[in-house]
């Protein structure tokens, strides 16, 4: 932590954000490349890009690093997303969120909801690879599963579509100094405090 | 404009192939190796080459055998569902109640071929494109009729205006004590088939009892489609609020050295 003030503290480690920008990025691509093709007034959209099929291909190439990236998020922060027990308290005071909480249950890595949010992006992530998988292959399926596919893979665009915007906003205006943990990968001293106590504690222990 | 049906009387088709012979020389599509599958099944279904084709039906009835052949192509729905899931606008509703496919915005994504209530539209991996039956909308337009039934030599194929087809489907049917095919005013189609007595769509192969359009295409075009742009919305709306009412969530610093 050369070039780091002395309260900052490293929270996210490079292989992490790196991962963390792979798994956004393409998301992010998907979710505009996959609007283009719901959309027909979102034309623009595949216009841009080159036409409707370039963006088909596009879609279905970024959604193989978006596989990709998931998988490997899985395995890197599976462990610290597990939910216990503390996490119900949490979740009752919404985290302090929505109103004033009393006693929050110190957080160790991840709180509740982010937790929440891992487990989402998992759960609809592995539906949209393998509903995405059954579209592209949808000549060797009977209709009906393929119509299946289809419908599973607007569903799980729209959840995750729709948590991307909130963890946006949690991860930058809304928790202000958090941003810097997918950037530098450093936080404040506050910051984990008031985020991540536990982990902080037993960081400094060793 | 008028408003066209293709009548196929299943009772009067002498199983002959000549509309799909002359399916394949009107749009240019090229034959397909086929081989002997036991019946008189030939080619054994649709495909990207093949857009319509007799099923042969083997059907025992009272101890006697019935030998149905049914002339099968695009259905031609009112409301289809390949157009309502259709990306690029390839597949398309005509005023003469045609649904035609432009292979130059089709992208092959297959939505089609999962929305289709009659399994149609067929895919082919080398073109990385669907294709089907578009009720030759070129000769349509131009006062002839579409080549199949240009070719028919039994009277089994008729094509004209929508009215006066329904209206010889429903005589044909009452003479013959038989049924008109589909049957869903709901779900209206711009062909339509009358079956001979006693033959009912389920003893059909690859006929569709109960057409009409897929819940599940409903379900993903209906409600999953507006709500992708009014769950992002409102989860954007609710962001910005949480923001202007309670503003963000500050870190709260703890003293020097208190624990």
């Amino acid at each position: 932590m050369s070039h780091h003030e002395k309260d900052m503290i490293m929270v996210t480690d490079a292989t992490e954000r790196i991962a963390h920008w792979i798994l956004a990025l393409s998301c992010l691509f998907c979710v505009i490349t996959g609007l283009g093709l719901m959309f027909h007034a979102w034309a623009i959209i595949p216009t841009v890009l080159g036409g409707y099929y370039a963006t088909k291909w596009m879609h279905i190439f970024s959604g193989v690093i978006f596989a990709i990236a998931t998988g490997y998020a899985y395995f890197m922060w599976a462990k610290d997303s597990m939910f216990e027990k503390d996490d119900l308290g949490w979740m009752m005071q919404a985290g302090g969120y929505l109103w004033e909480a009393k006693n929050l249950p110190p957080v160790y890595k991840y709180n509740a909801g982010q937790k929440a949010f891992f487990w989402c992006v998992i759960a609809f992530g592995a539906l949209i690879v393998v509903s995405g998988l059954a579209m592209v292959n949808a000549q060797i399926f009977p209709p009906m599963i393929a119509r299946w596919a289809f419908m599973l893979h607007a569903l799980s665009g729209l959840v995750i579509a729709a948590f991307i915007v909130i963890h946006i906003y949690l991860g930058t205006i809304g928790n202000p100094g958090t941003v810097g943990a997918m950037i530098t990968g450093y936080c404040s001293r506050a910051w984990c405090q008031t985020h991540c106590p536990r982990w902080l504690e037993e960081k400094e222990k060793k | 404009m008028a408003e066209y049906i293709k009548l196929v009387d299943v009772s009067r088709c002498a199983g002959c192939r000549g509309c799909q012979v002359a399916c394949k020389q009107w749009n240019e599509l090229p034959a397909e190796k086929t081989g002997f599958t036991g019946s008189y099944q030939n080619p054994p279904d649709l495909s990207f080459d093949t857009w319509n084709l007799i099923r042969y039906d083997e059907i025992e009835q009272d101890g006697k055998l019935r030998w149905i052949m049914r002339h099968d192509a695009c259905m031609h729905c009112d409301h289809p569902a390949c157009v309502k899931v259709c990306p690029t606008g390839a597949l398309a509703k005509t005023d003469e109640g045609a649904v035609i496919h432009d292979p130059k915005l089709c992208i092959g994504c297959k939505a089609c071929t999962a929305g289709c209530p009659f399994d149609v539209p067929r895919y082919s991996k080398a073109a990385d494109k669907i294709a089907k039956c578009t009720l030759c909308y070129s000769r349509i337009t131009n006062g002839r009729t579409p080549a199949c039934v240009m070719a028919c030599p039994t009277g089994c194929l008729s094509f004209g205006n929508k009215d006066e087809m329904m209206e010889k489907a429903i005589k044909r049917a009452e003479t013959i004590n038989g049924t008109v095919y589909p049957n869903n005013p709901k779900y209206p189609t711009h062909v339509v088939c009358v079956f001979p007595n006693n033959i009912k769509a389920s003893d059909l192969s690859h006929t569709n009892p109960h057409p009409s359009m897929p819940l599940l295409v409903l379900l993903w075009k209906n409600l999953l489609k507006p709500f992708t742009l009014l769950g992002i919305g409102a989860v954007a709306g609710g962001a910005a609020l949480h923001y202007l009412i309670k503003g963000p969530h500050e870190v709260h610093e703890k003293k020097e050295g208190g624990e």
